[in-house]
């Protein structure tokens, strides 16, 4: 039984909490549209058109479109990929599956830092730095191993005898994987897409090390490079953050719960 | 059906994976007409001998103390406080606490900075307080810029802990508690012997996820400070950075990787033992 003053003092510990996250959050969206410099917040003068100065002086319409197109590449094919790795190791019977699903969800816990270099190389190489293919490239294969342990997962929990029914229709493993089983799977791979665009979008130390040129610098880059120039200049540094930050906080508006349960599931990553 | 996936799994991960153990025991400066030298151990051995490498160590023990013990502290505290009560508007406040997760480290740096700076926020609070003698500059101060990025790792993580931790909670049989007030366990003891023991799950994940954060923090610092004032705020990510793209040493900077992976895997693999060890 909760009594009332529990329910009251719940409610005021959640209270506090928020309110550590929503200040300085809030100050910040505040000071985005003030018209001064210094930050300070000033709501007698309201100044939409900060976001207009930083995206010119930040030129963030470039940088917008280097991050959306590295990220619709990567997140389309790594799901693809997912999906197919996911339905081999997680219902078909492949040979050698007890060697090679271990050996790839051990990539979980192999972080960038210790293969960075070597790529650097190989991809100065192939003339795959500065390049937004590269970077994709990269993406998906260091997301291989979190999205074959995810769609296996979802696959394996689907009931056994769906697939053996279809097959028995006459459909080809193929056409049953996309016609049958992919809508069945469907909300895993939403999660997954989510968590990979999340990835990708917010990705600093890749970028910084294969993109060089600034004309080909993905958004969190550019903001890096604006601040650096700008720093004076507190509500345009803000007002470029809301702009690089909306679209992955719009995609959580609209799918909080899916971010909390990959995230929470991306420790093993 | 797996081919297209591991054939770049092995190109992008495992294959460079062994190059880089290869490259750490070299001294080269990643020119490609330059020649290499064998230097076996020596790139790891300096962990032992460069002062830079060193305090770059000592500083992720003091991240780790802000990034993963400080959040799940708070984390903890709060969801024994909240207790097992539903409130409403649950999903809203967790909305709110997780969401500095999904923004990139760079809008992070640049919302802190403002506090942050000699005439930011936290230095006007303390004014207003009375307290001028504590204003600083913090990031540019050789004592305070480290706690003060640490403090943002907090910031990050304890809104994570928390909703890990209030979902852990909500999960618990309520028998569980029922019994232990009939043996007349007061709310402390009920925390240590019925709250904390079924969070295991929980406390590895968020164990694991802090961790390895503070372990890896690159972006925070590379924006913020540049490992400065000095070198009081450098970090193993950043050493490596700089070894292997601005001073050109590169078998050093792959050392430095290799180390982080290692150190990182072990913490996976002793976090997920001890919990599972537990639950026999």
């Amino acid at each position: 039984v909760i009594s009332r003053t529990e329910r009251y003092l719940n409610v005021a510990i959640l209270t506090v909490l928020a309110a550590i996250v929503l200040v300085p959050s809030i100050g910040f969206v505040l000071a985005a549209v003030s018209p001064s410099s210094s930050g300070a917040i000033d709501l007698t003068d309201i100044r939409w058109d900060n976001f207009v100065v930083a995206w010119e002086k930040g030129e963030f319409g470039r940088a917008l479109v280097a991050s959306f197109s590295i990220t619709i590449m990567a997140v389309v094919v790594q799901t693809i990929l997912a999906v197919m790795t996911g339905y081999a190791f997680g219902m078909l019977r492949v040979t050698g599956e007890r060697i090679l699903f271990p050996l790839v969800v051990l990539g979980l816990m192999i972080s960038s830092e210790v293969i960075v270099i070597p790529l650097y190389y190989t991809f100065r190489d192939l003339h795959l730095t500065n390049s937004w293919i590269g970077l994709a490239i990269l993406q998906i294969g260091m997301g291989v191993p979190f999205g074959a342990f995810w769609m296996r997962a979802a696959f394996r929990s689907l009931p056994g005898e769906i697939a053996e029914a279809a097959e028995v229709d006459g459909a080809g493993t193929w056409r049953t994987l996309w016609t049958v089983l992919v809508p069945m799977v469907m909300p895993a791979i939403i999660t997954l897409s989510l968590l990979s665009f999340m990835w990708t979008w917010n990705d600093y130390f890749l970028s910084l090390i294969f993109i060089s040129d600034p004309d080909l610098q993905p958004a969190t880059l550019a903001l890096g490079s604006f601040q650096g120039k700008n720093s004076l200049e507190v509500n345009l540094m803000a007002a470029g953050s809301l702009i690089v930050a909306a679209p992955v906080l719009l995609l959580y508006v609209f799918f909080q719960r899916h971010f909390i349960k990959g995230v929470v599931a991306g420790s093993l990553r | 059906m797996a081919a297209p996936a591991l054939v770049i799994y092995v190109l992008i991960v495992i294959v460079p994976l062994f190059q880089s153990v290869w490259y750490s025991f070299w001294d080269w400066n990643g020119v490609p007409t330059s020649t290499a030298e064998w230097v076996g151990f020596d790139n790891y051995l300096a962990f032992f001998t460069e002062p830079q490498l060193q305090q770059a160590v000592l500083h992720v023990l003091v991240l780790v103390f802000f990034f993963a013990l400080l959040p799940i502290a708070i984390g903890l505290v709060s969801a024994a406080l909240l207790g097992r009560a539903r409130v409403r508007g649950a999903g809203f406040f967790q909305w709110i606490l997780f969401m500095p997760q999904v923004l990139t480290m760079v809008v992070l740096a640049i919302v802190w900075r403002r506090i942050y700076a000699p005439q930011g926020l936290l230095n006007e609070a303390l004014r207003a307080v009375g307290l001028d003698a504590l204003t600083r500059s913090w990031l540019g101060d050789f004592d305070w810029a480290l706690p003060a990025l640490g403090f943002i790792g907090t910031w990050v993580g304890f809104g994570l802990c928390t909703v890990l931790f209030m979902s852990g909670v909500a999960a618990i049989p309520s028998e569980y508690y029922e019994a232990a007030r009939l043996d007349g366990a007061g709310p402390v003891r009920e925390f240590w012997s019925i709250t904390l023991p079924n969070l295991r799950g929980q406390l590895a994940v968020a164990l694991t996820l802090t961790v390895t954060g503070a372990l890896r923090t690159f972006d925070l610092v590379w924006v913020m400070t540049e490992g400065g004032p000095g070198s009081s705020t450098v970090t193993p990510a950043l050493l490596l950075f700089r070894n292997a793209f601005q001073n050109g040493n590169v078998g050093q900077a792959a050392a430095i990787g290799i180390v982080i992976s290692v150190i990182c895997l072990a913490i996976a693999l002793v976090i997920t033992r001890v919990v599972e060890g537990r639950d026999k």
